[in-house]
């Protein structure tokens, strides 16, 4: 049983100070399976980015307890929390964040460079078949800042998938995408999740794409609904 | 992982390659001015020291007379004994340097001396009809004194060996001829203090170019000097020596002065302007090079630090995806040091080809014919070392800010 949870978050308890002291997150526990395919909605500000941060180990600053793959993450330096999402978490961002100045190929292969377990020849083949996956072979060689918005969002999904992490988080992934793509990303998901026991955790607005998942979280202000 | 930063420090380098120019060139400059500079002053001071050495030796042994003497009575007695002297006076005591030849065999044996002349020097006046000058007058070896200075090579009228065999010959600098209106072949008259005349005949001219020297100084034979003096075959009044380097003549003079009963003289104790002159030029060189440096080292400061803030969502990317704090220093301090490193090759060509520019500029003066310059593999270093410092530490100080940044922070919005 104890194997099974990929995630468990235990009250998580977050605050902003600025510009005045201000509850985000009121105290929120869960637990994600391995290989589930959860879907957090929400409306807007009530807290979902927030969460996904505080999840994802990049903000620190909350009370609680976060545990992945069964290691307490709670209390580490920046260093190994950033070794370890090199290694266990892709994360999409709601505003697609490519490194501008690389070529489309390096911006998905830079997080196998960093992590160094292969060669660099299998993680540029690696990279090509996750581009192709996502419908965006032909755009590889381009630099990241010449592509389009939806693109983009593809490309970041590719980059998030190129070390096979245990857990993949998206805020909003398929927010710029047409329906086809849209469909696209989410078969890709539910085929990492089903297929190869991969957990993903995606924020969305859609609430087609929330109702195939395997799971629905409902925030309102900072809690479960 | 290592070359994953370097290429991402090549990348940030080259698609902002105005910025990257911008810095080289402000390395360029500071690199080849600290060259420049500091090629230029040792320039002077060799030339002032060339200039210096044409008639000062590195270390003088003399007689300086005998101590003070106006209280002897003190030496004897009591310090509360009262004294009652009036007009003391100094009995004849031995002038010059006595057994002048072993002193000069014991000098000539250690090890850093090049060279040991002895000299009879006496004051005195030349005339030439109702023309009369003073001056000193160099009773020398001819040989060696050539060795230690090099007079002949400052001859403009006849040559300097004619004088061993010309006891009754004299040469003289350039302006006291011109000034008492002789030329080569004529007669001058020397008269010494003790009130002999005799007659010598100009054979040549020297011109070193320090003026006081070309006004005031005249050669003679050692053994003509002598008998003008009416001394004893033996009788050196100083013995000029020489040293390998110039600058270290403290441990010759440490080791000689105790063992001789005569003043044992640097030539940076008898010419502290000189080297004061020399020390100056120094810190004024070091001190304007240094201070480019530091400017040239605010400037990539002030670039790298432009770029980190241009970058600063990167950074976020970069750490998000698992890049730590040291990789991001790593990354910002490559930079810094590409710059610095081709920025200091290319800065010690500039900063050569300046100096090789300078040196060829006309400057007509004191025997010179354009500006002086050195070419020391040391200064070039030096300037490449400090260059390189320079960038590495305003490239490290805005990387360890960006090694800081939280991502979160930055990709909130
Ligand atoms: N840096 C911040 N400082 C202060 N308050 C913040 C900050 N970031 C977010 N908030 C506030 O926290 C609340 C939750 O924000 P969050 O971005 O998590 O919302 P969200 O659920 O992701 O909304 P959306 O669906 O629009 O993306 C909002 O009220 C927002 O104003
Ligand atoms: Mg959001």
């Amino acid at each position: 049983m104890e194997s099974n949870i990929a995630l468990r978050a235990e009250r998580i308890v977050k605050y902003f100070y600025e510009p005045e002291k201000f509850q985000v997150l009121k105290g929120l526990s869960f637990e994600v399976e391995k290989g589930e395919f959860l879907t957090l909605t929400g409306k807007s500000g009530s807290g979902k980015s927030t969460l996904l941060y505080v999840l994802s180990t990049m903000d620190t600053d909350y009370e609680g307890r976060l545990e992945l793959n069964g290691e307490t993450l709670t209390g580490r330096t920046q260093n190994q929390l950033a070794a370890f999402r090199n290694e266990h978490i892709g994360f999409v961002f709601q505003f697609h964040y490519l490194l501008p100045d690389f070529t489309v190929l390096d911006n998905v292969m830079l997080p196998a460079l960093k992590i160094n377990k292969k060669s660099r020849a299998e993680i540029e083949a690696k990279a090509y078949q996750n581009l192709q996956l996502l419908g965006l072979e032909a755009q590889a060689r381009k630099l990241a800042s010449r592509l389009s918005g939806g693109q983009q969002q593809r490309v970041a999904i590719a980059r998030a998938l190129i070390n096979d992490p245990a857990v993949i988080m998206g805020d909003e992934p398929t927010g710029n995408l047409d329906s086809k793509n849209t469909q696209n990303v989410f078969d890709i998901f539910r085929e990492l999740a089903h297929e190869r026991g991969q957990t993903i955790i995606a924020v969305t607005h859609d609430e087609d794409f929330a109702r195939n998942s395997d799971r629905v979280i409902d925030m309102s202000d900072g809690l479960i609904v | 992982m290592q070359t994953t930063n370097f290429s991402i420090a090549r990348v940030h380098l080259t698609t902002n390659l105005r910025q990257t120019v911008v810095a080289l060139l402000g390395v360029v400059f500071g690199i080849s001015m600290y060259i420049f500079m500091n090629s230029f002053m040792a320039g002077v001071n060799d030339t002032q020291t060339a200039l210096a050495f044409t008639s000062l030796a590195h270390v003088r042994i003399y007689n300086d007379g005998p101590a003070d003497g106006t209280n002897l009575v003190s030496r004897a007695y009591p310090a509360a004994t009262i004294a009652h002297i009036r007009n003391p006076r100094v009995l004849p005591y031995a002038t010059g340097i006595g057994k002048a030849a072993a002193l000069q065999a014991l000098v000539r044996a250690q090890p850093e001396v090049v060279a040991v002349t002895p000299q009879v020097n006496l004051n005195v006046f030349f005339r030439n009809g109702s023309t009369q000058l003073n001056g000193t007058l160099s009773g020398v070896d001819i040989a060696n004194e050539n060795k230690l200075f090099g007079i002949s090579k400052y001859m403009t009228a006849g040559t300097w060996a004619r004088l061993r065999y010309r006891p009754d010959g004299i040469i003289l600098g350039t302006d006291l001829a011109h000034d008492l209106g002789v030329q080569v072949g004529d007669n001058i008259n020397i008269l010494t203090s003790d009130g002999i005349s005799r007659r010598y005949t100009l054979l040549g001219l020297f011109q070193t170019n320090v003026k006081q020297v070309d006004k005031g100084k005249a050669y003679l034979n050692i053994n003509a000097a002598r008998q003008l003096l009416a001394q004893h075959p033996q009788y050196v009044t100083d013995l000029q020596v020489n040293v390998r380097h110039y600058e270290q003549t403290a441990p010759l003079v440490q080791r000689i002065a105790p063992v001789i009963p005569y003043k044992v003289e640097s030539w940076q104790l008898a010419n502290q302007q000189l080297e004061a002159g020399a020390q100056l030029r120094n810190i004024i060189a070091l001190a304007v090079s240094l201070t480019i440096l530091l400017v040239a080292g605010f400037g990539i400061y002030n670039i790298m630090n432009m770029t980190i803030n241009e970058r600063i969502r990167e950074i976020a990317i970069l750490k998000a995806m698992g890049f730590s704090g040291g990789d991001v220093t790593q990354i910002f301090v490559t930079q810094a040091l590409v710059i610095g490193l081709v920025g200091g090759l290319l800065g010690m060509g500039v900063g050569y080809g300046v100096a090789r520019i300078v040196n060829v500029i006309p400057f007509n003066i004191a025997g010179l014919q354009t500006l002086p310059m050195t070419y020391y593999p040391r200064n070039y270093l030096l300037a490449f070392g400090f260059g390189v410092l320079t960038t590495l530490i305003a490239g490290y100080l805005p990387a360890r800010k960006a090694a800081k940044i939280d991502p979160v922070a930055i990709l909130r919005g």
